[in-house]
């Protein structure tokens, strides 16, 4: 049974034109890869301090 | 496949043979967003436009610089009617790889037309304002506000089924049908067209109880049939059909066919006939009389002719001689000829007896009568002292019968001749014609009054008369 009320919430307001400049520049582009860039990048930058100290 | 710290291109190795980077990983993730892109592509290609779009934007999220995945995705987005999130696929494509990218040509085809910009505008608008009045519960605004959006952009996914939500919540199942149909040409897997698409085929389909569901009005019965919406009054049943009934309604059509035919059609029908026969008739009978006319002339015009030509002819054969008009005129020229050119008066005289006298004076013209009687006055001595010899002679010689003619000629040539007139007498006397005596005696006493001649004619009359 479908409830109208309900199912109205799902419907959202489309962008319009002079949306666009917004939308893109709110958009979020981080992909995986830059997730697994920034893991390896705060692992060697662990790393460093410990080595060091070990030196 | 590039290394993600420096840049240089990987090799088969877990390794960036450049800076030695850990890139097994990296390439993992590149995998897998290949796999998420080609499967985008695939649900594309079969209209499972929903499912792009999810398997395309998970592949942008383990890539996000997938140039294909992102220009594919504003593709998708721009067939469901969303041209602003097009563009901003393409906008991001086109940042990413600014040179040899066909997103720009895709963002060129929208921007370059500023109607067709204006129109996706208003187009979005609208559906943002149907939108609008559909949560201030102003469903009939929204109803006709939707049905404006989708004149101006038919593939806008989402006022379709926003559309066919508002036709659901007013029990409009089959136009609810059609407009998730239009849907399903689109998007063929959306997952919200599949669940409203359920809910309407089961308010359509029958029930539990093998009847159909209907909805029913005062006056008319209304229920869907595949593709078709069939109306039919209440209580309509439709009739039983049977051969012999068929049969005989077919049988009293043709009667009835039959005599529509006879009554209406023939009676025309033999009136043309009689029409075309009548003129044909009086067509006939014009030509007749215009013959009939023709034949008159020319009977007539024959009978003038045939005057004419009976009077040509008379003439004609006046000049050949069948009165002798012109054997006449030969004789005379033939006369004329010989005496002038021989002197011969006995010949001459021969050619003018041939002349019928009487003719001669009555009907032929002066020039001929003058010419004749020249002829004659010229030959006349002649002639006549020729024929008086020659019936003297005869005379003498008792043979009255040749005398006689013979003084007539003379006396024809010359009235005058005392000497033919007084033995031409003797001659009748002495052959016993004493008529024909006694008044040529008279004649010789009126010619010759006192004369021995005279006398002797008187004795003779008298003895002539006491005989």
């Amino acid at each position: 049974m479908i409830h109208f009320e309900e199912e109205l919430k799902k419907f959202h307001p489309s962008l319009e034109v002079e949306d666009v400049e917004d939308a893109i520049y709110n958009q979020d582009l981080t992909d995986l890869t830059d997730l697994v860039v920034k893991i390896v990048k705060e692992e060697q930058e662990t790393e460093e301090p410990a080595g060091q100290t070990r030196g | 496949m590039f290394c993600y710290q420096c840049g240089c291109r990987l090799s088969e190795h877990d390794f960036c043979t450049a800076c030695g980077a850990d890139v097994s990983q990296y390439k993992k993730i590149m995998y897998a967003a290949n796999r998420c892109y080609n499967d985008g592509l695939e649900k594309a290609g079969v209209r499972d436009l929903s499912g792009a779009v999810v398997s395309l934007r998970q592949c942008l999220k383990f890539n996000k610089n997938h140039i294909e995945a992102r220009n594919l995705l504003g593709l998708v987005y721009f067939e469901l009617g969303e041209v602003v999130a097009a563009l901003c696929e393409w906008v991001i494509s086109k940042n990413t790889r600014p040179e040899k990218n066909i997103a720009d040509d895709y963002i060129n085809m929208v921007q370059s037309n500023a109607s067709r910009l204006d129109s996706i505008n208003q187009t979005i608008k609208k559906y943002n304002q149907a939108l609008a009045y559909c949560r201030q519960d102003s469903k009939d605004l929204a109803v006709i506000q939707l049905r404006k959006v989708l004149s101006m952009n038919s593939k806008f996914v989402k006022a379709h089924q926003l559309l066919a939500l508002l036709y659901i919540d007013g029990e409009q199942w089959e136009k609810a049908g059609r407009e998730l149909s239009k849907c399903m040409e689109i998007d063929r897997n959306n997952t919200l067209t599949l669940r409203y698409m359920q809910e309407v085929d089961r308010m359509l389909a029958p029930d539990e109880s093998g009847r159909a569901v209907r909805k029913k009005t005062e006056e008319a019965v209304r229920y869907q049939s595949d593709n078709e919406i069939i109306i039919q009054p209440a209580g309509f049943k439709e009739p039983k059909r049977s051969g012999a009934g068929t049969l005989l309604n077919i049988g009293i059509g043709l009667v009835i066919g039959a005599a529509a035919m006879y009554f209406l059609v023939v009676p025309g029908v033999r009136t043309n006939v009689n029409n075309e026969a009548q003129a044909k008739i009086a067509d006939i009978a014009n030509q007749i009389d215009a013959k009939n006319s023709t034949i008159t002339e020319l009977e007539s015009s024959l009978q003038d002719l045939q005057a004419k030509s009976d009077a040509l002819e008379k003439e004609v054969s006046a000049y050949e001689g069948t009165d002798s008009t012109l054997a006449n005129m030969e004789l005379l020229i033939q006369a004329a000829e010989v005496y002038l050119s021989s002197q011969d008066a006995a010949q001459t005289a021969d050619l003018l007896e041939k002349l019928e006298e009487a003719e001669v004076r009555e009907e032929s013209a002066e020039s001929f009568r003058g010419l004749y009687d020249a002829l004659r006055a010229a030959v006349a001595p002649q002639v006549a002292a020729e024929s008086y010899n020659q019936a003297y002679q005869a005379y003498r010689d008792e043979n009255y019968h040749e005398a006689i003619p013979g003084f007539l000629k003379t006396l024809d040539y010359q009235e005058d001749n005392g000497d033919a007139l007084y033995y031409l007498a003797q001659s009748y006397r002495l052959s016993g014609n004493a008529q024909e005596a006694i008044a040529r005696y008279q004649q010789v006493i009126e010619l010759l009054p006192g004369t021995d001649r005279a006398s002797r004619a008187q004795k003779y009359i008298k003895d002539l008369s006491e005989e």
